[in-house]
Formats: C-alpha cells, sequence, structure tokens
C-alpha cells in the first residue's frame, strides 16, 4: 500500500516536472552579465574587446605627445572595421560599443562617421534656406579627424570530435591622417573551449 | 482457453496478411508526400510550390527540410535575404540536434529511422553554406559570402576528421565558389589555395562518379598561379591542361566578370524498397524496408548566356556567349552518399526486424490476439527513412565570361543533350564593374515526366 503511495506521488511529481519544463521560460538579466550559450561572439564579447582595447590606446605614448605637442585633445574617427571570421558578426554594435567606450573616456573628440556627417550636411544645406539667421549653422566649420581608427575580427577554429577551440583576434590601428602613420596597433584575444554535448535525450 | 484462440490467431495467414498489405500502401513516406510541392516544381512555378509547402503537414523532426525546401523556393522567387534566414534556422537545427538522442535512437530501433530528427546528409549541410554564400553574392554582400565559405571550411574539415579516406569528404564546388569568392575579394594567395583545394577534390569525385574538371577552373589555377608568384606551378598546370597563360590573358584588361550559375532540374528522390516474408514457423510476417535513389533526370544538358551590350553604338557589336559546365553533380553525390551509408542502415534494418519478431513472439506467448496486433504495427511501421531535400537542383552549372565594364542586356537558352534550345529566357539587364565580379544565377526545376504520380 505505502509503496502504491509513493508510486503515485513519484508519478504526480513526474508529471508537474514534465509539464512545467516545457513552458516557455523568460527572465531578465543585467545586460552587462556574461552569458555564453553556444560559444559564438556575443554581446559581452563586443563589450569586453572594446573596453579594453580604448583603455589600451590611451594608455600608450602616442597621446600624450599628441596632446602636448598640439595643446588639444586628439579628434579620431572609426573607419572600417572588417569581420574576416566565419561569423555573421555584426560590426555595428561592435563599431558603437568602441565609439561609446571612446566617448566616454572624456579624452577624445570623436568625430561622426561619414554616413552621419552627410545627413547633418543636409541638414545644414536646409538650415542655410529655412532656419533664422541667429540659430543657422555655418558650413565648413567641422571638426577634421585627426586620426582613423581601422580594423578587423579573425577567427582560427581548432577542433576535435565535438570538442571546438575558437580564437579570436581583434586588430585596431590607429592611423594618422595627416601622414598615414600608424600610431598605436592594438590587438585583444579571446580563446574559447567549446565543447558539444555526444549525446541528448 | 486463451492458448487456444493463439494458436488459432497465429494461424491466420492470407486474409489478414493480404489486409496489412492493402493498409501499407496507404502510409505515406516522406518523398511521397511531397507531390503537391513536386507539381509546382515540374511546371517551374515556385510560388504554387511554396503554397503547397506551406499546406504540407510536417512533424517537429522534419523541420531541417521544411526550412531547406522554403529557404530554395524563396532563393527562386529573389528572395534571397528571407532565403538565408531559412537557411540559418537550418543551421542551427544542424548543431541542436548533432548530438545522438537516446530516445530517438531507442524508437529507431524498434520503429523505424524515420523517427529520428533528421539533420541532412553531408552534402546537403555543405549545400547550405554554399547557398547562403550565392544568396549573399546576388545581394552583392561579398563579407556575408565570405563568411559562410568559412563556416563551410570549418564543416569540411569536420568530415575529413570523421572521414579522412572517403571522397565524400571533400567538396568540389564548395572549394571552386571559395576560391571565385577569395578572388573577388583579392585574398589571392587564399584563392590559390581554394582553387588548388577544388581541383584535387574534382580529381578524387572524378575517379568515383565521372565528373569532368572544369575547364573554368584549369584557367583560374593558371591565372592565380601567375598572380601570386607561383610560375613553376603555373607552368605545371599550363603543359597538364595544354592552356597558355598569354592566351588566357587576350583582352581581359579593363574588364568585369560575370559569374552565371545555373541549377539545372531537381535532386534524386529517395524511395522505398520492401521485402516481406511470412516466417513459417511462427507464421508472423517480416518486412525489411530499405531506401534507395531514385535519379529524376533533366532534358536540360548545359545552358547557353548571352550577354549583349545596351549602349546604341555597341549594339551592332555581336554578342558576348559562354557555355554553362558543370561543376557541382549533387544527383550522384547524394547517391554515392547514400551507398556509403548502405551498411549501416541494411544492418539497423535487419536487427529492427529480430527486435520486432521477438516482441511479437512475446506477445504472442501471453495472448494470440496481441501477438498479432504487435506484429502488425511492426510491419506497418516499417518504412524506409525517405527524407532527402527535395528542392535541391540535379546539378549546379556555372559559366564565368569577361566583358568590358557597361551595362548589358542578359538571356540564356537551355539546350538538350542533342544541342537543341529547350527554352529561351529574358534575364533582364546587368551591370558590369571593373575588375568586379557580378553574379547571376538561373533555375529550372522541370524534369523529365519519371516521376511517379
Amino acid at each position: 500500500m505505502l509503496i502504491r503511495k509513493f508510486k503515485l506521488a513519484a508519478l504526480a511529481i513526474f508529471i508537474i516536472l514534465a509539464v512545467t519544463a516545457c513552458a516557455t521560460q523568460v527572465q531578465r538579466v543585467a545586460v552587462n552579465k556574461d552569458i555564453d550559450l553556444s560559444g559564438a561572439w556575443n554581446d559581452t564579447d563586443s563589450r569586453m574587446v572594446s573596453e579594453a582595447m580604448i583603455k589600451d590606446m590611451l594608455d600608450r605614448p602616442w597621446f600624450r605627445n599628441y596632446a602636448r605637442k598640439h595643446n588639444r585633445q586628439p579628434a579620431v574617427i572609426v573607419g572600417r572595421i572588417r569581420n574576416l571570421s566565419d561569423e555573421h558578426i555584426n560590426v555595428r554594435t561592435f563599431v558603437s560599443d568602441i565609439e561609446r567606450a571612446m566617448i566616454n573616456s572624456g579624452q577624445i573628440n570623436f568625430v561622426a562617421s561619414s554616413n552621419q556627417r552627410k545627413e547633418i550636411r543636409s541638414e545644414r544645406k536646409d538650415q542655410d534656406i529655412n532656419a533664422s539667421e541667429s540659430t543657422r549653422k555655418a558650413m565648413g566649420q567641422e571638426m577634421g579627424a585627426d586620426f582613423m581608427l581601422k580594423g578587423s575580427i579573425n577567427t582560427i577554429v581548432d577542433m576535435e570530435g565535438k570538442t571546438q577551440l575558437r580564437y579570436y583576434q581583434i586588430d585596431l590601428n590607429l592611423i594618422s591622417l595627416a601622414n598615414n602613420r600608424m600610431v598605436w596597433l592594438g590587438q585583444k584575444k579571446i580563446k574559447k573551449l567549446i565543447k558539444n554535448s555526444r549525446l541528448r535525450f | 482457453m486463451l492458448m487456444r484462440e493463439g494458436q488459432s490467431l497465429r494461424t491466420i495467414p492470407a486474409i489478414a496478411m493480404a489486409g496489412i498489405f492493402l493498409v501499407l500502401g496507404g502510409c505515406a513516406t516522406y518523398s511521397q508526400s511531397f507531390r503537391a510541392v513536386e507539381r509546382n516544381l515540374l511546371k517551374n512555378d515556385p510560388t504554387g510550390a511554396l503554397q503547397a509547402l506551406e499546406k504540407q503537414p510536417r512533424s517537429s523532426r522534419d523541420q531541417f527540410l521544411y526550412v531547406c525546401n522554403k529557404a530554395m523556393l524563396l532563393r527562386m522567387l529573389g528572395k534571397f535575404k528571407q532565403s538565408n534566414e531559412e537557411i540559418k534556422k537550418a543551421k542551427a537545427i544542424v548543431q541542436k540536434y548533432s548530438a545522438i538522442s537516446v530516445s530517438e535512437q531507442t524508437s529507431s530501433f524498434i520503429i523505424n529511422d524515420a523517427t529520428r530528427t533528421y539533420i541532412g546528409s553531408p552534402v546537403e549541410q555543405i549545400m547550405l553554406n554554399v547557398y547562403a554564400a550565392l544568396n549573399y553574392l546576388q545581394m552583392n554582400d561579398l563579407n556575408g559570402a565570405r563568411v559562410e565559405i568559412l563556416q563551410e571550411d570549418i564543416r569540411l574539415r569536420a568530415l575529413m576528421q570523421d572521414d579522412p579516406d572517403s571522397p565524400l569528404s571533400v567538396d568540389p564546388f564548395a572549394r571552386y565558389l571559395s576560391g571565385i569568392i577569395y578572388e573577388d575579394l583579392g585574398e589571392w594567395s587564399d584563392a590559390m589555395i581554394a582553387y588548388r583545394k577544388a581541383y584535387q577534390a574534382y580529381q578524387k569525385h572524378a575517379a568515383l562518379y565521372g565528373i569532368a574538371i572544369p575547364q573554368q577552373l584549369k584557367r583560374s589555377l593558371i591565372r592565380m598561379a601567375d598572380k601570386v608568384g607561383l610560375y613553376n606551378e603555373r607552368r605545371k598546370y599550363e603543359q597538364e591542361f595544354d592552356l597558355h597563360l598569354a592566351a588566357l590573358q587576350k583582352g581581359i584588361q579593363n574588364t568585369g566578370e560575370l559569374v552565371f550559375i545555373f541549377n539545372n532540374g531537381l535532386a534524386p528522390i529517395k524511395r522505398e524498397s520492401s521485402v516481406q516474408v511470412i516466417e513459417p514457423k511462427s507464421g508472423h510476417m517480416i518486412r525489411i524496408s530499405l531506401p534507395y535513389y531514385e535519379k529524376r533526370n533533366t532534358p536540360v544538358a548545359y545552358a547557353r548566356l548571352y550577354l549583349q551590350s545596351v549602349r546604341p553604338h555597341l549594339k551592332n557589336v555581336p554578342k558576348l556567349v559562354t557555355k554553362t559546365e558543370k561543376v557541382e553533380d549533387i544527383s550522384s553525390l547524394e547517391i554515392e552518399t547514400l551507398k556509403s551509408q548502405m551498411a549501416a542502415i541494411t544492418a539497423r534494418a535487419l536487427a529492427r526486424a529480430v527486435a520486432k519478431d521477438k516482441l511479437s513472439d512475446e506477445a504472442s506467448q501471453r495472448n494470440g490476439l496481441a501477438g498479432l496486433i504487435v506484429n502488425i504495427a511492426g510491419v506497418l511501421t516499417e518504412r524506409a527513412d525517405t527524407r532527402s531535400w527535395l528542392t535541391l537542383p540535379a546539378q549546379i552549372q556555372c559559366a564565368r565570361l569577361k566583358a568590358p565594364a557597361g551595362l548589358y542586356s542578359a538571356h540564356v537558352e537551355l539546350l538538350d543533350h542533342n544541342n537543341n534550345i529547350v527554352l529561351r529566357r529574358n534575364l533582364g539587364k546587368i551591370k558590369l564593374t571593373t575588375g568586379h565580379n557580378d553574379y547571376l544565377s538561373f533555375r529550372w526545376t522541370s524534369i523529365e515526366a519519371t516521376t511517379r504520380n
């Protein structure tokens, strides 16, 4: 009798577990929390890399040399960052992470990208005709960038059976627009070991 | 009492079994259930095929095929972006279900192979990357295509690890396409490596099912070896192919290149072949069902592409013309892949037959009627796994044509094996830019009426 009751209880628990496991669960998590699902490039990588690299960029001598020589902060623009990896990485979010890290450092003047500039120029043109004299912004007053940041994201994948070693290398170069001199070369590497299960239920 | 009833039931032979045969005819395998989609494809009507596909009942086990077919039909409709979204879903299915499922293995052991989640044959998995890359190319997203060929490389490396000696672990067109993309990106050393790998793969595949090494690959090998400074290798290829760089370079200054992909016909379809025997001792019926491929022959042998400049003063200049060559024989690849898997499929089918017979034996000992029911269920559920990506073409053909930059109107002619024109179609206007490739594709799905109704 006792065994039968136990069996019934066990069955009930199993059914409850099975039913709750089927329901979709949504949980809010902090944006800066590190979550790795598939091992692919994700927001955490993008944030970590951009912050670390910009910090490194600002710690290097080129920055102090420039500030001392010109008595002002350098103006930087982000150029093309190529995705040479085997993943469809959203480079735009990575670029905006870099831009954010640069602006928030407060040590760099940041110039809008060429696409943004086009839009602003057309707005200025519009102001020229339609805005009042006191609020109109004149053309030819833009701040020219001193340096352009370019780079690439690369991956090297090694594997054995269900285990994959993903090695990301992110290279960023800061190039002087005045004379093409490369003033800083940053490199950040991420290594991920991904073990996929051989069995599932 | 029960024993007697069981014994009488054990000897029901003819009538009950005849009933089983009749019912068996009514159960459709995957390939049989695809008829509605196929009918539309035979009329070259991807819109109708897509509607039929959406109406088709599908199980979660066959989700891979649904998204793959949808991706291919969307591509045929020129919806390259949506097509790639479906391919992305297919890739996620492959990744999620690549691990062996304990429950599905058990059910495939006692029911049939089609109870397992389908994740595609190796060829089909490679074609996911190939078609995603082709979609990106047609959207002028060369970097997106580059990502796909890198993923394809990882997939091919995994295949190579599993079975290094099999020619099926290398895919010639996947490598050739990588070469075309790298060359277009100006990454010449990578292009050279890819062309070289393609050449080796074509040689291996030629030995297996007789695909010829495309002339365009031979030309690319010579040109690229010269570009990267491998002059000895270039001379070796020149001698081997009896082609010379000087002749290849004539008149190609300031030209753009058109890469024309012609997807011809429909990939072979899996059918079921079954053997039914009655075990004399127990009176149980034993059925073994195995899949085999049936080719869906296309009447079209190759395509001819014509380019005519739209500039009025060049109207009298003769049209540029090129002929497509077979660069991937998906039909033969699928057939060879199944051949290589047949030993394992047969072993599983035999083991299943033994297991099913044992089950009905055990049930008969308790109750004759139960034994019969188990036997019938076992026989009814014994179906071959006929799942495959049926909207894939039978062949991929390719032509590369260099022409001065400018706007052209393109048209294509499809020809049969006797060089008779089967179809002529206008492909609209294309713009060629100096130093870059432009990509154009055409799909023809009408096949000879060999498929069963």
